[in-house]
């Protein structure tokens, strides 16, 4: 390459306004530091001939390029897949490389697509990067991991890379309008409120408009329906009025996670369609993914269009609490500890309210943990990795459950449906339990909950007794 | 020049087939890697290199062994077929230790991170060397005891990095760098035989004087005589207190006669001292509402920081405030001293803190240049090295200097690691700015060894630019390093390319030498 400009004489008795310390910009500079001329003409850029990844480079190169600068690679001790694996190609700081390889023109979607899968999308290395730490307050600052592993496998869906399993999951999910989560038993709209029998909650219609309604994520809604009915007998005994969605379907947001965004796009569509056809202008959620959908998706997919007031179940809980509404009063006589949903936690900030809620249910012994320490913490449920990965998510809850026992507990608390399941299973092992925070609260309400708490939780308690969330019970 | 005696010679399509023939033998298909994604992100270490010649250091491999055993037949496949191995543990190191250079296999050892054993009485734990610090620590703290090995990259570099780099520790002054802290290893020797290397043939002994003393041959070798798998490591009682004050001064010189004064108080609790030159203040003044907003008379710094039970640190940080006051230190006050010393292992590098000459905000990579010098040489080697950064900048925005920090070696104050942070604009590093790099990388050095000092206290000396003055620095012990490479690792297999080794196996060598020692 050669050099653009001749290096100038420079007297070299005379100190110059380099050989002297200074802040770049001050207004107070010498003002010879804009007389030096650049003689590195730079690396010729590449012309990538593919439309899609020119315009995805475009779109990433410097957000990862400030990982990949930076190099230091914090991230890596806390990633949950990382953990298990201890596999470098499968950590933040190399799904951001690979961006700043494609840029180069040294790899492409298809070199790159399979490694995306091993991602829960939770968080935690944005957090731990000194990039978001350090610079976060002065300039607006995030290092974006979830977002470019967002945006890699749409670009892999757009390019016909798929990932078998998630393909069949979201073909599925487009056929039922909910996600599979029961496998090959039939899921649909006509039993999408099965969970709510007996509740006599008022279903919104264009002629029954609902101010506020219930929105039921596809794993609480099918598989661990005493969530949902805990929520829901919780806010009715505290005089909190709310109705069920006429026509719900999932909020597309583990479509939208795994790529499948025109998919994610169109359930999105017709969920907001069907709230303004109910005069609908609340949404309660109790389901930590949706809560990521409502308040960061959608908001991308409609802009100014999407004014629905989103509000998170445990945040209402908490408020009712210090109103007064709601007084826990049945001791529970548990040893816990507290999972901090990675979405809540990592992705949004929320794990003040939680522990409101579980330090005011009588009986209970808390064994917290800080929500720092729990950064590293993951129940591997969320980013798809279950449906392609199951074993990985398998790893990542058994050591949650492992960091639980260390406390000597006999229960883990969550409060996210989807790390539940995996949660569950992995506690069976060490005979811990796994309850969800509502299903506690509602316990100590002196609510007979009812619904499953799923295949291990409904074994593991069984029926009957105050303490039952569990199926049978009614 | 560029660097004599190395060769970039690739390892052929059939023998990498073959290899990976042979090491389906030993380990499962999940711990052999082959996709361009499992070796792109094996080739790079932070340390800034041309991105447009990534390729170039794209390993054929990388395994993932979970033992001292499958490490072992995996480097005996590759002496036998003559295949380049690379060890790699965190590669969060600066002088690239963990980048192929030719090719070959890279032996990952994250996996072998397994606390082995807890020994509370003589108060040793044996780890695998995949295991990072952090980490290791928090297991550790359940019983009251650390492991007080410091690295600026603490949060994810690995023990097995530490051994391979001799690492050096922030708070080394009280506890000890790497070389004290770790009493013995188990190393996969260049031809797959294991060796057990300590004080002695002893696991747990941390001085003996029987034989030669080979650890130290064995640690800060940059993987090129072999594979640390597994070490026993001396633990301290996890300190009661820490005090970490922060002065600020008028001047450099001011905070410079203070530090020195601070390390030579002999105060047993001093766990060392970071003197922050008025480069990197300013450097600091980029962002001052996450760093330190102050007046703008505070030019230089001065932190120290004490560690152990809190009757002996109160004692001794009494000594240190009065020193101080002689010296007519400003404390920054509780709150900037205890947050600015917690983070201390996050604000090395922000690439948002980039900057052109004229304020432009410019996304840089952070590159640290080091070295070991003796406390009355460093205000010497701080002005040559911002000149020869001073120099860059007058021909090109590419680098930027970000200041100088020096930090105590030792608890008597005799050495200081001086480094100086320089960001480096990768995104426009074309060749010619490289070679421009690589020639000051060597001036950088040079001025080191001319004011008596070593090139490197921490990182290694290993990289294009500095490596050609290693033979200088060491003199006839460079020509015994070659003995020793070529005597423990025949066919050139560990590593190969680094420390300018490949001399070892070019006959008489006398005249490259000779001519690499008289450089300017």
């Amino acid at each position: 390459m050669t050099q653009v400009e001749p290096t100038p004489a420079r007297d070299a008795t005379r100190p110059d306004a380099l050989q002297r310390p200074f802040t770049p910009g001050a207004p107070s500079n010498d003002p010879e530091l804009e007389h030096y001329p650049e003689t590195v003409a730079g690396p010729v850029p590449l012309e990538l001939t593919d439309r899609r990844t020119a315009e995805f480079v475009e779109q990433w190169r410097n957000a990862s390029y400030n990982c990949y600068s930076s190099g230091h690679k914090f991230c890596r001790e806390v990633c949950p897949v990382m953990q298990v694996t201890r596999n470098e190609s499968w950590t933040p700081t190399a799904f951001h490389a690979n961006v700043v390889a494609m840029e180069k023109g040294e790899l492409e979607i298809a070199d790159i697509a399979e490694d995306y899968v091993n991602c829960t999308q939770c968080g935690a290395c944005e957090l731990r990067c000194p990039n978001t730490l350090f610079t976060g307050d002065f300039y607006r600052f995030r290092t974006r991991t979830v977002d470019v592993v967002k945006a890699v496998r749409a670009l892999a869906v757009e390019s016909g890379v798929h990932q078998p399993n998630w393909r069949t999951w979201n073909e599925r999910t487009n056929d039922r309008t909910h996600e599979p989560v029961l496998g090959e038993t039939e899921i649909s709209q006509e039993n999408v409120r099965n969970w709510a029998d007996g509740l006599d909650i008022p279903i919104a219609a264009p002629d029954r408009p609902s101010e506020t309604v219930l929105f039921v994520d596809c794993e609480a809604a099918f598989y661990r329906t005493a969530v949902p009915r805990a929520v829901a007998q919780i806010l009715q005994k505290a005089g909190y009025e709310f109705g069920l969605m006429g026509e719900q379907w999932c909020c597309g947001g583990p479509a939208a996670e795994m790529g499948y965004v025109d998919q994610a796009k169109r359930f999105a569509r017709h969920n907001l369609d069907n709230w303004r056809s109910t005069g609908t202008k609340r949404l309660l959620v109790l389901d930590p993914h949706d809560y990521i959908s409502f308040t960061e998706d959608y908001p991308k997919y409609f802009g100014a269009e999407f004014d629905i007031e989103v509000v998170l179940v445990v945040e209402v809980l908490a408020d009712l609490l210090a109103q007064g509404k709601l007084t826990p009063t049945v001791p529970v006589e548990r040893t816990i500890t507290y999972h901090d949903p990675c979405r809540l936690n990592k992705r949004k900030g929320i794990w003040q309210e939680p522990r409101r809620v579980l330090r005011s249910i009588p009986g209970l012994t808390f064994h917290d943990v800080d929500r720092v320490t729990q950064w590293s913490y993951c129940s591997g449920g969320g980013g798809g990795l279950p449906v392609e990965k199951p074993e990985l998510t398998a790893a990542i809850s058994e050591k949650r459950l492992g960091h639980a026992a260390e406390l000597g507990v006999d229960t883990l608390v969550s409060a996210c449906p989807w790390s539940e399941r995996p949660l569950s299973e992995a506690g069976d092992a060490k005979d811990i339990d796994v309850v969800d925070i509502h299903e506690l609260f509602a316990e100590s309400l002196g609510i007979t909950v009812g619904g499953s708490r799923g295949s291990v939780g409904d074994e593991r308690r069984g029926c009957g007794g105050g303490g039952c969330g569990g199926g049978g019970c009614s | 020049m560029t660097t004599t005696g190395t060769s970039t010679e690739r390892v052929s399509a059939d023998l990498v087939a073959r290899v990976i023939e042979r090491l389906r033998g030993v380990l499962r298909p999940d711990q052999i890697l082959t996709s361009k994604t499992d070796r792109y992100n094996r080739a790079r270490v932070p340390a800034p290199f041309p991105v447009h010649r990534w390729r170039e250091r794209v390993p054929d491999l990388a395994v993932l062994p979970e033992s001292t055993e499958e490490v072992a037949a995996v480097v005996a496949i590759a002496n036998e077929l003559k295949c380049p191995v690379v060890p790699r543990d965190g590669g969060t190191g600066l002088t690239d230790g963990a980048v192929p250079l030719r090719g070959g296999i890279v032996v990952d050892v994250k996996r072998m991170n397994q606390v082995h054993e807890l020994d509370l009485e003589n108060r040793t734990v044996t780890v695998g060397t995949g295991i990072n610090m952090l980490k290791l620590n928090e297991q550790l703290a359940t019983h009251g005891l650390i492991y007080p090995d410091d690295p600026a990259s603490y949060p994810c570099s690995l023990v097995g990095g530490r051994i391979g780099t001799s690492g050096w520790s922030l708070i080394g002054a009280r506890y000890g760098h790497t070389r004290d802290l770790v009493l013995s290893f188990d190393l996969v020797l260049p031809t797959g035989e294991i060796l057990h290397v300590g004080d002695g043939a002893g696991g747990k002994i941390s001085k003996s004087s029987s034989g030669y003393q080979l650890k130290h041959l064995f640690m800060g070798h940059q993987g090129t005589l072999g594979i640390a798998t597994k070490a026993t490591l001396k633990l301290y009682p996890k300190p009661e207190a820490e005090l970490s004050p922060f002065w600020a001064f008028d001047d450099y010189d001011a905070a410079y006669r203070f530090t020195g004064a601070l390390a030579r108080a002999g105060v047993a609790t001093f766990a060392g001292a970071v003197l922050f030159d008025e480069y990197k203040v300013a450097y600091l003044r980029r962002d001052d509402e996450a760093y330190i907003p102050q007046p703008a008379d505070v030019r230089a710094l001065t932190c120290a920081v004490l560690y152990g039970w809190e009757d002996e640190v109160r004692v001794g940080g009494k000594r240190l405030f009065r020193i101080a006051k002689e010296h007519g230190a400003r404390y920054l006050g509780d709150e900037i001293s205890e947050g600015d010393w917690a983070a201390r292992h996050d604000r090395y590098a922000t690439p948002l803190h980039g900057r052109t000459k004229t304020g432009q905000v410019v996304p840089m990579s952070w590159h640290c240049e080091d070295a070991a010098v003796n406390y009355t040489n460093v205000p010497a080697v701080t002005k040559a090295w911002h000149d020869i950064v001073a120099d860059l900048r007058r021909r090109t925005d590419v680098f930027d200097d970000w200041g100088m920090f020096a930090y105590t070696s030792a608890d008597t104050g005799v050495d200081y690691l001086t480094e100086i942070d320089v960001g480096i604009w990768e995104q426009r590093l074309d060749d010619d700015a490289w070679s421009m790099w690589v020639k000051a990388k060597r001036d950088i050095a040079a001025a080191a060894l001319a004011h008596g000092g070593s090139i490197s206290a921490c990182h290694g000396s290993c990289r294009e630019g500095e490596v050609d003055l290693v033979p200088r620095e060491l003199g006839r012990g460079f020509d015994v390093m070659l003995g020793v490479k070529r005597m423990l690792d025949p066919n050139n297999i560990m590593n190969p390319g680094k420390y300018l080794l490949d001399f070892a196996y070019q006959g008489d060598v006398s005249a490259q030498l000779a001519e690499l020692r008289n450089l300017p």
